[in-house]
């Protein structure tokens, strides 16, 4: 019964109590550059949380086995590895999606986050917690880029997934697109507000102020 | 008066009166259309203000009255009021409110709006003046530097490197007017413009830099674009032109005293 708390804890943590990206803010040039639609958003979110996954089980396997001192060398092997077959998978299958990702599925290799989970994580955990971490922190990684994509995609184009939900003004509706929202600027306030909105409604993930303001004058005297 | 006169809404007060005499031109020959952008810019600038007294405890100001004026004046035309009051509870939230009000802002909320609203509708056109309403910015400029609030070396550096752009030869004739009218409302603005003497003489000289370096390689801008992208980037590098100066005296006193 405890086990599967702990593994529930682990799957459901990363979604909004642990963020990798709200939180942590790690893996966000992804985030920032892939958002424009949603489509391309939840590509991106598959092919990292399998990528993630599937590295964080390998890792785990022969845990005992890699030499401290080449670890991230070995690590980014594995990574680069699964990256490549997700690549050309996205290649044979979804010619169209991969082409607009460009170069943003080969960097889910060097993406922030998928060195950390395998760093932080599966490195001292049996494969089975380890695997289930690093799921619980793709599926947090997407829920963020999909909010964002989402968020992108219907004010920028008026569209979701490519159809149209709010009718365009030059096509006879009200709708006028803000096209702020497809520059990459848009992402970062709209991360800037989901975490502002996150640590809102979850104070503890708020950051101990840096500078103390100083004493109002009326107070002092 | 136990805090003496000189508080926070002195300060604003005493720009807004300076803003007169280029607002009342304005309206002048902008008649109703002006006086209904104003209004809508007023309201939500108090709608703003007040969620932010109540949720934060932060004082409103009347700075946010010459935060509207520059709005109403410099936004482009015809966006209607849906997109205004998308574009100014942007620029106002994320520009001046969260950093805790009017004077602890490190952007002028009106840059961030005018900026906002000029790549979010890039098909409306920018506004244009009237010759009497770029004069009126002088009154307007006068009376801010001889009560104080408005740095002088900000301007002294501007029209220095304007006058030198304008002796060699640069295409700056058709800008000067909408750069003008901008370094008087937004980039002189006591807040956001630096606070050393060197950095404020950089900074005049940066913004009118930058506008002249638009205005020769940019084709296709309208002059108030120009001068609202110029006056972002500047208030953008203004606390590095402040650290400059303070690295510079220092580093004077240093082999000066041989310490700090």
């Amino acid at each position: 019964m405890t086990a599967r708390t702990a593994f529930w804890t682990t799957l459901t943590d990363p979604l909004i109590r642990q963020n990798p990206v709200t939180l942590q803010i790690l893996g966000i040039c992804s985030a920032l550059a892939v958002t424009t639609s949603l489509a391309t958003a939840l590509t991106m979110s598959v092919s990292l949380t399998v990528v993630l996954t599937l590295a964080a089980g390998v890792i785990s396997l022969i845990r005992r086995h890699i030499p401290d001192t080449i670890r991230l060398i070995v690590q980014i092997v594995i990574v680069a590895s699964l990256v490549i077959v997700i690549d050309q998978i996205l290649q044979a299958y979804f010619a169209q999606i991969s082409r607009a990702l460009s170069v943003y599925v080969g960097l889910i290799t060097t993406n922030c986050l998928v060195l950390g989970r395998t760093e932080a994580y599966a490195r001292y955990h049996p494969p089975l917690p380890s695997m289930v971490d690093a799921f619980g922190n793709g599926l947090g990684y997407s829920l963020v880029l999909i909010i964002i994509g989402a968020i992108r995609e219907l004010f920028g184009r008026g569209q979701l997934f490519g159809h149209q939900v709010l009718p365009l003004a030059d096509a006879g509706g009200w709708f006028t697109p803000l096209s702020l929202m497809l520059l990459a600027p848009s992402a970062f306030f709209l991360l800037g507000g989901l975490v502002w909105a996150v640590r809102s409604v979850r104070p503890e993930q708020v950051e101990a102020p840096e500078f103390a303001p100083p004493p109002r004058p009326e107070a002092a005297e | 008066m136990m805090k003496g006169l000189w508080d926070r809404e002195t300060v604003a007060l005493m720009l807004l009166a300076a803003y007169m005499p280029l607002a009342l031109f304005w309206i002048w020959f902008g008649g109703g259309a002006a006086l209904a952008t104003l209004w809508i810019a007023v309201l939500c600038l108090a709608f703003w203000n007040f969620v932010f007294l109540l949720a934060r405890a932060q004082p409103p100001s009347v700075a946010a009255v010459v935060t509207a004026l520059a709005i109403a004046m410099l936004a482009p035309e015809g966006l209607g009021a849906l997109r205004l009051v998308l574009g100014i509870s942007f620029g106002v939230v994320m520009g001046e409110l969260v950093f805790g009000g009017w004077g602890r802002n490190v952007v002028n909320p009106a840059t961030v709006t005018l900026s906002f609203l000029g790549f979010g509708f890039p098909g409306y056109g920018w506004p244009g003046f009237d010759d009497p309403v770029v004069w009126a910015a002088f009154p307007a400029a006068l009376i801010g530097v001889a009560t104080g609030i408005m740095p002088a070396a900000v301007l002294g550096g501007a029209l220095l490197v304007a006058g030198a752009a304008l002796v060699l030869g640069a295409p700056v004739a058709e800008v000067a007017p909408a750069a003008w009218i901008v370094l008087v409302l937004l980039v002189v603005d006591p807040v956001t413009s630096a606070s050393t003497s060197l950095g404020r003489w950089l900074n005049g000289g940066a913004y009118a830099g930058l506008v002249v370096f638009f205005a020769t390689g940019w084709s296709g801008a309208a002059p108030v674009q120009m001068a609202i992208a110029a006056a972002l980037l500047t208030s953008l590098a203004t606390p590095l032109l402040d650290e400059i100066a303070i690295t510079l005296w220092i580093a004077k006193r240093r082999r000066r005293h041989g310490r700090n």
